[in-house]
């Protein structure tokens, strides 16, 4: 029976953020600290002839004002060692984005900071930005890197069987292309954070980010600082997803502070940040399906175009995830993909929750509706015919070995969807949709900048009480609660005797990155060794007091006793008292590493429904129920847990109906978040109900699977697919608005 | 000017253009209070200004003059959460934390207003004020209980 899996213990941090007295980077407050301001880029694409910067200079209150002629270093950072960004560009060259940093101010307060950064003149000669891949691809094309022919970022393939011979094998072939839109990631929290060199030379970052070490490189490889005298710790962050993945402003912030030799706080205006950070990957998807008369789908084929924006260096990775997750949970035999990643002078793309898989969910979703429509089935019936089955691998670049749920994933479904509603009125019709998915999950396969593993430690202290630290961040999901948790259960005490400190580069075990709904699966099982070896000692060190055999010894209550006689018992803190006597340590770390293969991946199968009410008359969309569904492996904390399934897919439903980042030129047409609307309280579902079954994963802590991601995945696709359904017509637009479910039925009618 | 923040009185010298959030977080020190855009779009900066919800983005501090205003600072007591803190603790209603002080502002203004409301009428309460963690459902779980006393 286990006392702290399974249960919803208070997050720790929850205090500090309903009181208001959690400290985030732009609320702190340091003696003689500063204000920074990024002058950003006036045009997506214009040559730099010269900056003139005396005119800030001469404004009282102003510290400082840099240029790229200033910094230290190479002036170039950027994810995966694919450094081609400029910290700030330099005369002589071209700007790539609106998001592209030009000069830096610190001054005395932000009303002058903010005006001395509009007092620097910028003599910019403007060129015709490359506004689209399509655009990039041409011959003629101007190149946004000189390296990179064609504007080509990146293409990766998958190939599996026999394509062609598939293709002549079906009996019914559909193809559709479909267009899903920039996603931006609308954290409460705009990017931020403040910095300080200390008083023994160290250049200390506190800052709200995903990827402490990337931030920590991106520093040391763009400024020349030596990485010991780098110090990152991250701050409560106010939401993620993503968008604080790849270095934000801390290069920025850190020139800032290294040259200003004042401490400097640096909050984005959210203006700014609408176009600064990268935001989820819009792309264009062709894709063909063939199948014989009865369903069983024969081959599958199509192609990928990534607008990566300017730099992104994580289009590699999320391009090879969208073709990965194109077959999806279904037993497709032969398969052929392409994935273009391609730059253009639009906004930056990057990591978004779900990282190229909810795309390839809309795209595969969608086109199986279709399918279903010309074989005239069922559309569930016919994703059931294609199931992989238990013990079939998936036919995928992304290899795995989670036990294959989707048959319990839908009959659980069924019971949770219930009838479908009648329509409210002569003029409404009701759709429902079901679709399955299986995004995966890192189970350490992702490399650890500088170390193989991800490690956590867990001391036990001389009065009993534990601590554990780890490289993770807390965005928000609940990390710090969960790894308490686990602490907590393997060592049988009570979950207010561990404190948690993640995220400080100086003090917590490498982690890598807060991404890919990793954290759960890898430290947990970084702070299940470490607690493993402490058990060892415990045990060891009591049996010897106890004059007891090792295996006659549990944990109880923090303390070791005998099973037996629960009266011999000694206490952890009493072990702990007399261990430094020894030399012995109850200060463990444990280091996880995938055991076999490096490149095998989780998957969380899941499966979605919807049933939505359309009007014909106006194309209103009514949300009368969305169901989600996930295959957990084990549920550490249910509220948690529901929280992150919530949230993301609210998120799904918010790409599939409302959410839209657009770019004329390569400029920002929604630089608000009045124009670029996310979902409110109001757009909720009517019902909005979340379901899960635990299929223990083998390899993860108590059975547990990384769940952060998954919900987002095909909900957008299943909310389309219940509105095509509604009206009889297809549907292939992403977001799905009102006016396009009124031209969706017009067009019906015309038919 | 004067104000009375949080049942404390103040006598303060702001610029006429100063604004309410400013005013709170670097004049009073009160970072409770958040900025998420400065332009009254997402609710991060809601306060209660003589009990009615604002964006304190979008007053100016002058309009506080001789006014009584309410953040979260101020709304447990020394050893005892509000009881919409607790039920928020309680159903997972926080994630980032970043919108929380600004969504407790306008439950407390709602069940002020309307001890028993609706989940419509609570969803209407909370239009202004965005989230992106949580999906709003534990939120709303959360001031329905403190409503129906079962928080």
């Amino acid at each position: 029976m286990m006392r702290h899996i399974g249960r919803s213990v208070e997050r720790a941090d929850a205090w500090g953020k309903v009181t208001g007295q959690t400290k985030y980077a732009g609320d702190l407050q340091l003696p003689r600290q500063h204000h920074g301001r990024i002058l950003f880029s006036a045009h997506p694409r214009a040559r730099l002839v010269a900056i003139d910067t005396a005119p800030a200079l001469a404004i009282p209150g102003v510290r400082k004002v840099i240029t790229a002629g200033d910094l230290p270093g190479s002036n170039r950072y950027g994810y995966n060692s694919v450094l081609h960004r400029p910290v700030l560009v330099p005369p002589g060259e071209e700007t790539r984005f609106v998001g592209d940093a030009i000069a830096l101010v610190v001054a005395e307060s932000e009303a002058i900071a903010r005006r001395a950064a509009k007092a620097i003149f910028v003599n910019y000669d403007p060129l015709p930005a490359v506004s689209s891949p399509r655009q990039a691809m041409l011959p003629d094309a101007p190149r946004i890197h000189a390296a990179a022919e064609g504007n080509c970022c990146c293409r990766r393939e998958f190939a599996h069987g026999d394509v062609a011979a598939g293709f002549r094998g079906a009996e019914v072939i559909v193809e559709q292309t479909y267009f899903t839109p920039r996603q931006e990631h609308a954290f409460l929290e705009t990017e931020a954070g403040v910095a300080f060199v200390d008083d023994t030379g160290v250049l200390q970052i506190l800052s709200c980010l995903q990827d402490p070490y990337g931030v920590a490189e991106d520093i040391h490889q763009a400024l020349g600082i030596p990485k010991s005298r780098i110090r990152v710790k991250v701050t409560p962050v106010g939401g993620g997803f993503g968008g604080k993945l790849d270095t934000t402003l801390q290069v920025h912030l850190a020139a800032m502070a290294w040259l200003s030799g004042v401490p400097v706080r640096l909050v984005l205006d959210r203006e700014d940040s609408l176009f600064f950070h990268a935001k989820r990957h819009p792309m264009e998807i062709r894709l063909r399906l063939g199948a014989r008369r009865d369903g069983t789908i024969q081959a599958m084929e199509g192609e990928v175009i990534a607008d990566a924006g300017p730099y992104s260096g994580r289009t590699f990775e999320v391009v090879g995830l969208t073709i990965s997750a194109l077959t999806g949970p279904y037993r497709i035999n032969n398969v052929g993909v392409v994935g273009l990643g391609i730059y253009t002078n639009n906004l930056d793309s990057g990591a978004f929750r779900g990282f190229g898989a909810p795309q390839a969910a809309i795209a595969r979703e969608l086109l199986i509706e279709k399918l279903a429509r010309a074989l005239d089935v069922e559309p569930v019936e016919l994703r059931r015919r294609n199931f992989l089955q238990p013990g079939d691998r998936p036919v995928s670049a992304m290899l795995g070995d989670s036990p294959n749920s989707l048959a319990e994933l839908d009959a659980r479904l069924q019971e949770l969807l219930g009838p479908k509603p009648p329509a409210s009125g002569p003029s409404k019709r009701v759709g429902r949709a079901i679709s399955f998915d299986m995004p995966v999950f890192d189970v350490g396969a992702i490399p650890v900048l500088g170390k193989s593993g991800v490690g956590a430690t867990v001391e036990i202290h001389s009065d009993g009480s534990v601590s554990t630290h780890a490289g993770g961040v807390e965005l928000g999901q609940g990390v710090a609660t969960v790894l308490a948790q686990i602490t907590a259960e393997d060592l049988a005490i009570d979950v207010n005797q561990v404190r948690v400190e993640l995220s400080d580069t100086w003090t917590c075990p490498r982690a890598g990155r807060t991404s890919a709904s990793r954290l759960t699966y890898v430290l947990g099982n970084a702070v299940l060794l470490a607690t493993g070896a402490l058990r060892a000692t415990l045990i060891a060190r009591a049996a010897e007091r106890l004059q007891a055999r090792p295996d006659q010894l549990v944990l109880r209550d923090g303390a070791v006793q005998l099973a037996e006689e629960p009266d011999r018992a000694i206490a952890f803190a009493e072990i702990a008292r007399t261990c430094s006597d020894r030399g012995d340590n109850l200060r463990e770390e444990g280091w996880y590493r995938y055991p076999e293969d490096r490149y095998i991946y989780g998957h969380t199968f899941m499966a979605a429904a919807a049933d939505v009410e359309v009007d014909l008359g106006t194309g209103d969309i009514r949300l009368l129920k969305l169901v989600n569904l996930l295959d957990m492996g084990k549920v550490i904390n249910p509220t948690l847990a529901a929280g992150q399934q919530y949230g993301a897919t609210v998120q799904g439903l918010g790409l599939g109906l409302m959410e839209s980042m657009t770019t004329k030129d390569g400029r920002l047409q929604t630089p608000t978040l009045a124009e670029y609307l996310i979902p409110t309280a109001l757009d909720l579902p009517e019902a909005l109900i979340l379901g899960s079954i635990e299929t223990p994963y083998p390899t993860g802590p108590y059975g547990a699977k990384g769940i952060g991601e998954a919900a987002l995945n095909c909900t957008t696709p299943t909310l389309l697919n219940a509105v095509a359904d509604a009206v009889g017509a297809e549907i292939c637009q992403v977001p799905l608005l009102q006016e396009h479910v009124l031209a969706a039925i017009m067009r019906h009618e015309d038919d | 000017m004067r104000v009375t923040v949080n049942g404390t009185p103040h006598e303060l010298n702001v610029a006429p253009h100063r604004s309410l959030l400013d005013m709170l977080r670097e004049d009073l020190g009160l970072t409770g209070t958040k900025k998420g855009c400065d332009a009254g779009d997402c609710g991060a900066c809601t306060v209660l200004l003589d009990g009615v919800p604002v964006n304190a983005c979008l007053v100016l501090a002058v309009q506080a003059e001789g006014r009584a205003v309410l953040t979260i600072e101020g709304v447990a007591t020394e050893d005892r959460l509000h009881p919409l803190q607790e039920a928020f603790v309680r159903y997972g209603a926080v994630q980032c934390g970043f919108c929380t002080p600004g969504m407790v502002m306008s439950a407390i203004a709602l069940l002020n207003e309307t001890p028993q409301p609706s989940r419509t009428e609570i969803q209407d309460a909370l239009a202004g004020n965005l989230c992106r963690c949580t999906g709003y459902v534990q939120i709303i779980d959360a001031i329905e209980a403190v409503a129906k006393g079962t928080g």
